[in-house]
């Protein structure tokens, strides 16, 4: 019956659809496919064409190294985790409450604010690290995880986005509960979030891939390498190693991969929550 | 009331994000001084360098701690190109724990005096740094001071497959020029490989050779960027990347960040321009199996004339002592026992001490270690030692480094001819000299 | 009484938007004016002397040709952006058919996006490779003989970045799509079908009117994302070969982090903001005659 929800304008099942999407989708991942068919091979099969893909030599070595090396991947997990679920909880809700602000409150100055957010929003990130760090070292978090955090906890692109969804949202929705007496905080909390669970699941798989994946930031505010990230152990590894193909693979890997699984697992809820909207009609 | 409702949020969020920040504060100095009172009388110096600790610096700092149970050394690794240089920069400008840290060039060593962040190290009397490592540690005087201990020398050869050019019948030169060389990498060529291949660091060595002697700029003050030999260089270079074929084209080389050592090593390219930190790689039999004999070249001069040809050299790893580090007495100790022979085991990867007072043949031995047999080392000693000419360390400031790059590589790919090449060069440099001023 | 609540109502709006304000005050305005005020001097880091120059800074920077070159080098690497929005579209709506194996497509076309960074950089560039990378092995074994060099020279490094970024970007165009799509209310599809609609024809007359608050979404902010972008750059080309990748935002980093020249770094970023304001703006204006809220 979810089915026949569905905007359609396509004839049902087409294969040849399928089919044609599916060659593309491999062209998209081809390079993650050879980045781990490298990374199991010998330095002088790296460029062998045609390419084997199932290397007929497979060697774990190159996983090994990066795994068991001085500083291990595994603390860099940890903290790369605990930045990114933090800063991706903290900002999709700040981001939630500052849009309905800003698309369902008429106060005074929205629109000048709003300007001003987007403004802030332009200004390349190269520009505040000097001042960003001086702030730091004032307010002692530098070279701490807070440094990453603390930011990490608002983003504009996040209050930019919502803001267009809950515009897309029906105004009769909140008007009638209004009549009821319902402030905007029961609104936003019991209507508007409820009803944005695709665009909050979304901002947040979103966020969570801009906080993993930083690596400018934690370039710039993290010296301490017990205190690195995964991309920062990554561009490590890999600036050491500059001269082996094999173990830049392997260490891509190591750093993309976790990701995958995460996202496979994750988008499941995530597919859900694009749907679930749909029902709601 | 309103109004001061709002306000009053306001102010407790602020001081809620200031809580945050100021736990994470205290918390922070507090495992700071815990250490040190738990450790009593020792010192702990934290002494920063680009080489990774396994190629020599741990071992060097094991050797010292274990020695030295008053003075704790741990060694930092930075990467050593911008960013790495940064995080050093920004490490001392806001006082995090460095004590000891290594300059790799003068352009970054200037600025870090200029900062204020080296100590002058004239003020410590019971070392000569001249006497000690003879008379190219000159170049490392910032205005006319140390400011650091130059601690290895550095030579830079061309790399040659011994087995390659015997089998061509041709001798290990002791002295020769680009034009050489030139012919030496069409006879060396097979097929579709390369006859000589070059690493992005000692690139512009032949250049600078040049102009270190000529002066990067003219009397009048201008730009001398297009001097003849820099002319002669960019031909000949040319010249073997699309005419020979024996050199591979820049822009490719760039790009996938050709493998150089690789490629020498593993006996695809026989010639390879680089300097002693091939020794690194080349006594790695791990990575880099091998199953040839490797002789040592000087690098080849641009112009035909012996006299007044210097080449790159002299002194490098200029160890610095922070001048806000508390422990400098304890740091300077550390380096004059770094410098005079602590720093033996560096040599494996080929950082060879400079001062007189170290055990050098020691530490040849550390160099070449059991793989001593794989090496022409009549001709290793040659390049390191015998071959009589000036040297000079590169002063050039990154800018120009950069700006040159960027003409020479349009050139290399074929977009810009010669001509256009020298004169954006002296134009963009004459640019520069007028902004830096 | 109804008006007070009313106006409590109104004023409920800074509370909402305060925390959030806070922080982007911490974090942007403040640092931002901070730079502001470095574009006037010639603040270099680590050296402590510092001296207010007045507009010397904006007078080189009018005389520079590299900034020039690196504008130009931006807007070409802004072409890629509304091709990965269209395909993206593209993409978006195929997936929200009924067709087989959506959810593992959805998940594949996903993938680079949330896999980015200085990985999938390094990754690119060893396929790059002109003369033993895949992508040219490839090509030549359909019978390209002089496949392009990519990278590796001046004029096709650009567009070789570009394809590194639609590449990147599609999945996040699609997903955001999606979550729109799922908007579209289907009542209107099956009444425009009944009135005999052709497939195209809704595509291009109903749904992307419908979307395009979310296109409008994306172009504003894919504009932006990609002109504040360096990653991908400095981890393949540096800039190179010769200037032909140096982009905007790598030139400030250059600059700022390089030569350490502050004062200048921070006139170049200013400059890139007011590129980045202008765009914008005239999107902003631009929207009333094609985005439908």
């Amino acid at each position: 019956m979810e089915v026949k929800k569905r905007l359609s304008i396509l004839q049902p099942g087409s294969l040849l659809i399928t089919v044609i999407m599916l060659a593309l989708a491999i062209v998209m991942i081809i390079p993650f496919l050879w980045m781990i068919s490298t990374s199991l091979k010998t330095p002088s099969e790296v460029f062998k064409y045609p390419i084997e893909w199932i290397p007929s030599n497979l060697t774990w070595e190159h996983h090994q190294k990066v795994w068991s090396g001085a500083k291990s991947f595994g603390t860099y997990y940890l903290n790369s985790l605990k930045i990114s679920i933090i800063g991706m909880v903290g900002a999709t809700f700040l981001s939630a409450f500052a849009a309905y602000g800003f698309a369902r409150i008429d106060f005074k100055g929205r629109n000048t604010l709003f300007l001003l957010y987007l403004s802030m929003m332009m200004i390349p990130p190269q520009v505040l690290f000097v001042p960003k760090f001086i702030m730091f070292e004032w307010a002692g978090i530098y070279n701490t995880h807070l440094a990453l955090i603390l930011p990490g906890l608002f983003t504009i692109f996040g209050v930019f986005m919502l803001r267009q969804f809950f515009l897309s949202i029906p105004n009769e929705i909140s008007e009638s509960a209004f009549i009821d007496g319902a402030g905007h905080f029961r609104i936003f909390f019991r209507l508007i979030l409820p009803l944005a669970k695709p665009a909050l699941a979304t901002l947040a798989i979103i966020d969570f891939s801009w906080q993993w994946n930083d690596y400018e930031n934690a370039l710039v505010f993290l010296i301490d390498e017990n205190l690195y990230t995964v991309p920062l152990g990554l561009q490590n590894f890999i600036l050491e190693n500059t001269v082996d193909y094999n173990g830049m693979m392997a260490a891509a890997s190591a750093g993309i991969i976790p990701m995958i699984i995460v996202f496979a697992i994750g988008q499941r809820y995530i597919i859900q929550g694009l749907t679930n909207s749909a029902v709601k009609g | 009331m309103r109004k001061k409702g709002l306000v009053s949020r306001m102010v407790s969020l602020v001081l809620v994000v200031g809580m945050i920040a100021g736990c994470s504060n205290s918390s922070g100095t507090d495992a700071q001084t815990g250490a040190s009172e738990n450790s009593g009388d020792t010192v702990k110096l934290k002494m920063w360098g680009g080489v990774p600790p396994e190629a020599g610096p741990q071992a060097v700092i094991d050797v010292w701690n274990k020695e030295h149970p008053e003075t704790q050394i741990e060694y930092v690794r930075y990467v050593n190109d911008d960013e790495g240089n940064l995080k050093l920069d920004t490490a001392i400008m806001t006082g995090q724990d460095v004590d000891l840290f290594v300059n790799y060039t003068i352009s970054h060593t200037a600025k870090r005096v200029a900062s204020g962040a080296a100590a002058d190290l004239s003020s410590f009397t019971d070392y000569n740094i001249d006497e000690k490592m003879g008379a190219d540690a000159e170049g490392w005087k910032i205005d006319g001071k140390y400011y650091g201990v130059p601690t290895t020398k550095s030579t830079y050869f061309v790399a040659l497959n011994k087995d390659a050019l015997d089998a061509a019948n041709l001798p290990v030169p002791k002295d020769w020029t680009w034009d050489e060389m030139r012919e030496y990498a069409k006879k060396l060529k097979k097929d579709k490989g390369y006859g000589f291949i070059q690493n992005t660091e000692p690139f512009v060595d032949s250049i600078d050779s040049v102009l270190s002697q000529e002066g990067y700029t003219k009397a009048d003050g201008t730009s001398n960027l297009d001097h003849p030999m820099v002319r002669k260089w960019l031909e000949t270079l040319n010249a073997m990347m699309v005419e020979d074929k024996t050199t591979p084209p820049l822009g490719e080389q760039l790009t996938s960040k050709m493998p150089v050592e690789q490629m020498f090593l593993s006996g695809e390219v026989p010639m390879l321009n680089i300097g002693a930190w091939l020794l690194r790689s080349s006594n790695n039999f791990t990575d880099y199996p091998r199953d040839f004999t490797i002789a040592f070249a000087p690098v080849p001069r641009l112009s035909e004339d012996k006299d007044g040809y210097v080449m790159r050299g002299g002194l490098g790893d200029y160890i610095s002592i922070n001048a806000k580090s508390k422990h400098q007495e304890a740091a300077w100790e550390f380096l004059k026992w770094y410098a005079d022979g602590g720093m033996a085991p560096m040599a494996e990867g080929g950082r060879f001490p400079a001062s007189k007072d170290a055990d050098q043949d020691k530490a040849m031995e550390s160099m070449l270690g059991d793989k001593k047999d794989t090496y022409d080392q009549e001709s290793l000693m040659y390049v390191m030692f015998d071959y009589q000419t000036p040297t000079y360390v590169r002063t050039v400031p990154q800018e120009v480094m950069d700006l040159r790059a960027q003409e020479y590589e349009k050139y290399f790919l074929g977009v810009q001819d010669l001509d256009a090449t020298l004169s954006a060069m002296v134009t963009r440099h004459n640019d520069f000299l007028k902004t830096a001023k | 009484m109804h008006n007070n609540w009313m106006r409590r109502q109104r004023m409920l709006g800074y509370i909402f938007v305060g925390p959030n304000m806070l922080g982007v005050l911490l974090f942007f305005l403040i640092p931002a004016v901070y730079s502001f005020g470095l574009m006037f001097t010639d603040y270099k880091f680590m050296n402590p002397d510092m001296t207010f120059i007045g507009l010397d800074n904006i007078k080189r920077l009018m005389k520079d040709p590299l900034f020039f070159l690196s504008l130009r080098n931006t807007l070409i690497f802004l072409l890629a952006v509304p091709v990965s929005i269209v395909i993206g579209f593209i993409v978006a709506v195929i997936l929200n058919q009924k067709i087989y194996l959506k959810k593992l497509l959805r998940g594949l076309y996903f993938m680079p996006y949330i896999t980015s960074g200085v990985a999938v950089a390094f990754v690119w560039m060893l396929m790059f490779q002109p003369n033993q990378g895949p992508i040219n092995g490839f090509l030549r074994s359909i019978g390209v003989d002089n496949p392009p060099g990519w990278l590796s020279t001046t004029t096709s490094s650009m567009y070789a970045i570009d394809i590194i970024w639609i590449w990147f970007m599609l999945g996040y165009n699609m997903i955001i799509y999606l979550a729109a799509l799922q908007e579209v209310s289907s009542e209107l599809l099956e009444a425009a079908k009944i009135d005999g609609a052709r497939p195209l024809q809704i595509l291009r007359r109903i749904i992307w009117p419908l979307v395009s608050p979310t296109t409008f979404l994306l172009l504003v902010t894919g504009l932006i994302m990609a002109i504040k972008t360096f990653g991908i750059i400095q981890a393949t080309t540096q800039g190179g070969p010769g200037n032909s990748t140096t982009i905007l935002s790598l030139y400030v980093y250059q600059n700022a982090f390089r030569y350490y020249d502050m004062g200048y770094a921070a006139t170049v970023s200013w400059a890139l903001f007011a590129i980045i304001l202008l765009i914008t703006v005239l999107q902003w204006v631009g929207q009333k005659r094609w985005v439908h809220y």
